[in-house]
């Protein structure tokens, strides 16, 4: 009986402490999610628009932006510094820079969050010229995040593979020491460009340095390259190249704010409720 | 009547060539611009003299002009920049859609800023023609347009107290960058890479430094002893930009932009650093024309008929480009872009001489005969 006191004491012993436990959790949750006012979007609070569907390939890889999380936690408001080529697109009656456009998706998708978007693109601008930049804009705006489109306009002038990646190197580092997050942009896909061998070089570079510094890149070349194919299969609308260009830019403003709502959210260990979020395919 | 040779067309000279070349990233002989060992570039240099050239333009502060001929004849250069700007715009566009057609590649429409005009050219074109959209490596002349449009203040405040230009050039240019103003664009989000409002600290720099008495007086009376500050900035400058070496950005004190090294603002560091540029390389112009004054004299035929020279010679950066794109860039291939840009900026400025030569012959001769 005495034994049989104890082991039940034990067991309500037990239960007290992993209900405790759990209920501080659920508490702490609660809490957190209170403080924050943040509602985590599901993948249809950012949508990909039908033009820009591309099936299972993975928009971003899943690199945590842990210094935008903080950012929203405590005060609900990110700020992103964008670097490189920009154009504007359509959206309803309105025309905008993509940039903005996805400003606007990442505010509509989480609700109660601030974005401030500060657009500093120079066109032609090598990465190397842009580098000197980004430092100079982190000291004067304090982003949480710089995202940064970038080997284009390297690829184009044939700056040597070794000093692009030193350039693109230093700066991750550079940001990720000054509590920074970033997102690289990687390349467009344009058909004539896939056999240029030194444009490949420098997509692989990218995807490298990606994967080594573990930061977060878009993947515009292998999402653009799906919806050309998409096209070939006859069930997209645009027409020719020079179109899909322009249509571009739509797909890669939702698939920024996909990129960054993944990674915010990846960060702070809540999962998406979508469980079927595009997974990295390397 | 063409110019004689002098010091301010040789070193426009220099700035127009180098311009070219850098305007070419990744080429071969960017290296051998001042550009990659010091923290000023041509675009410096461009804007000072253009201040300087103003000084000729106006005359003295004694000078009998109205001031409302003047603000005409100064707004009146403005348009005519402006149009330069829209003009070369429309080429280089026409050039990037042409090749873009051509390769059928539409990654070249993508190009220096370009993607908004082909993607969106309602919006695009009335950017351009409000110069709030610029393409990349053609935002100087739009920068040069609101100088000049911006001249007929500091000319006449020039008139009315000559003391007061600078420190009125100094409080715009404080205040800039303390409170981080800048020039929007439209309809892309961003600011002008080219700020009129702290770019125009070297402008009115060579305006007031380009006379006689005064300031500029002042300090060729001290030459000798400012060259001697200058070398060592100088020389400093040259590791500064050759190794990098520059506090992090973040670290400096606010406001930042005083102490940041930014081409954007033009901020001070760099200013510093242009003066005593200017200050060690003015010594050299009567040896280099000693010992080489074919050189000078070409450089001048280019610095004399400037704005013509870049309007080219932006027009041949971008077609340098293209070819480095479509030939894979090599020494070999950037030697002939150098080479055939030069000759063809040189051709333009021996075509627009010979021209004013022959007006000239023509009304003499027209002249003669009616007298």
């Amino acid at each position: 009986m005495a034994k049989t006191f104890q082991r039940s004491h034990q067991l309500a012993g037990g239960s007290v402490v992993v209900l405790s436990t759990l209920l501080l959790s659920v508490l702490a949750w609660a809490q957190a999610w209170g403080q924050d006012n943040v509602v985590p979007p599901s993948t249809s609070q950012v949508p990909f628009s039908q033009d820009c569907q591309i099936g299972d390939i993975a928009v971003a890889t899943e690199s945590p932006l842990p210094n935008v999380a903080a950012a929203l936690r405590q005060r609900k408001q990110i700020k992103i510094l964008a670097f490189g080529a920009s154009s504007s697109v359509k959206q309803g009656p309105m025309r905008r820079g993509h940039t903005e456009e996805t400003r606007q998706i990442l505010q509509r998708a989480i609700t109660g969050l601030n974005v401030i978007m500060i657009n500093r693109g120079v066109g032609g601008e090598l990465s190397s010229q842009a580098a000197e930049r980004i430092q100079n804009d982190v000291a004067l705006n304090e982003p949480d995040m710089v995202l940064w489109q970038v080997g284009t306009e390297d690829a184009l002038a044939y700056t040597p593979l070794a000093e692009l990646e030193t350039t693109i190197i230093d700066t991750v580092r550079w940001l990720k020491q000054h509590k920074v997050d970033i997102v690289l942009v990687g390349l467009q896909y344009v058909d004539r460009m896939e056999r240029d061998e030194h444009y490949r070089a420098v997509r692989q570079l990218l995807n490298r340095i990606s994967a080594s510094e573990n930061v977060m890149i878009v993947r515009r070349y292998e999402a653009q390259k799906q919806l050309a194919r998409t096209q070939l299969n006859g069930s997209n609308p645009f027409q020719d190249e020079f179109e899909r260009s322009e249509a571009g830019y739509v797909c890669l403003a939702q698939y920024l704010a996909r990129a960054i709502t993944i990674g915010i959210f990846r960060e702070r260990g809540r999962p998406l409720p979508n469980p079927n979020l595009p997974r990295p395919s390397n | 009547m063409i110019r004689q040779v002098n010091p301010v067309d040789f070193w426009r000279g220099i700035a127009l060539v180098s311009i070219f070349i850098n305007h070419i990233p990744g080429i071969y002989y960017s290296r051998f611009t001042h550009t990659a060992y010091s923290i000023s570039d041509s675009a410096d240099l461009f804007v000072f003299l253009a201040g300087w050239a103003l000084r000729y333009m106006v005359g003295a502060p004694s000078s009998k002009m109205p001031a409302w001929y003047l603000t005409l004849r100064l707004w009146g250069r403005a348009i005519t920049l402006y149009m330069a700007q829209i003009v070369i715009t429309m080429i280089a566009l026409a050039i990037l859609a042409g090749v873009a057609l051509w390769l059928n590649n539409p990654l070249l429409l993508e190009w220096h800023n370009a993607a908004a005009v082909f993607n969106d050219p309602g919006q695009t074109l009335v950017g351009l023609a409000l110069i709030t959209h610029q393409l990349g490596y053609f935002n100087i002349l739009p920068l040069y347009v609101l100088l000049m449009t911006m001249a007929p203040v500091f000319v006449l405040v020039d008139r009315v107290s000559p003391h007061l230009v600078l420190p009125l050039s100094l409080l715009i240019y404080g205040l800039t960058l303390g409170f981080q103003v800048s020039i929007p664009t439209w309809p892309i989000e961003g600011e002008w890479f080219f700020n009129p409002l702290a770019w125009q600290l070297l402008f009115v720099l060579g305006f007031v430094l380009a006379r006689e008495d005064g300031i500029g007086g002042l300090i060729r009376r001290h030459m000798q002893a400012i060259r001697l500050i200058a070398l060592p900035i100088l020389i400093i400058g040259v590791f500064l930009t050759y190794y990098g070496w520059w506090i992090d950005p973040t670290e400096v004190p606010t406001p930042k932009l005083y102490f940041l090294l930014s081409k954007t603002y033009a901020t001070p560091p760099r200013v510093f650093q242009f003066l005593a540029l200017v200050a060690v390389m003015s010594v050299t112009y009567p040896y280099i024309k000693q010992f080489a004054s074919w050189l000078v004299e070409f450089l001048a035929m280019l610095g004399r008929n400037s704005l013509y020279v870049f309007c080219i010679s932006s027009i041949l950066s971008l077609v340098g480009q293209i070819v480095r794109f479509l030939y894979q860039g090599s020494v070999y291939i950037d030697t002939t872009v150098v080479i055939c840009g030069i000759l063809i900026m040189a051709f333009t400025a021996w075509l627009l001489e010979w021209r004013k030569r022959f007006n000239d012959r023509i009304s003499l001769r027209v002249a003669a005969s009616s007298s």
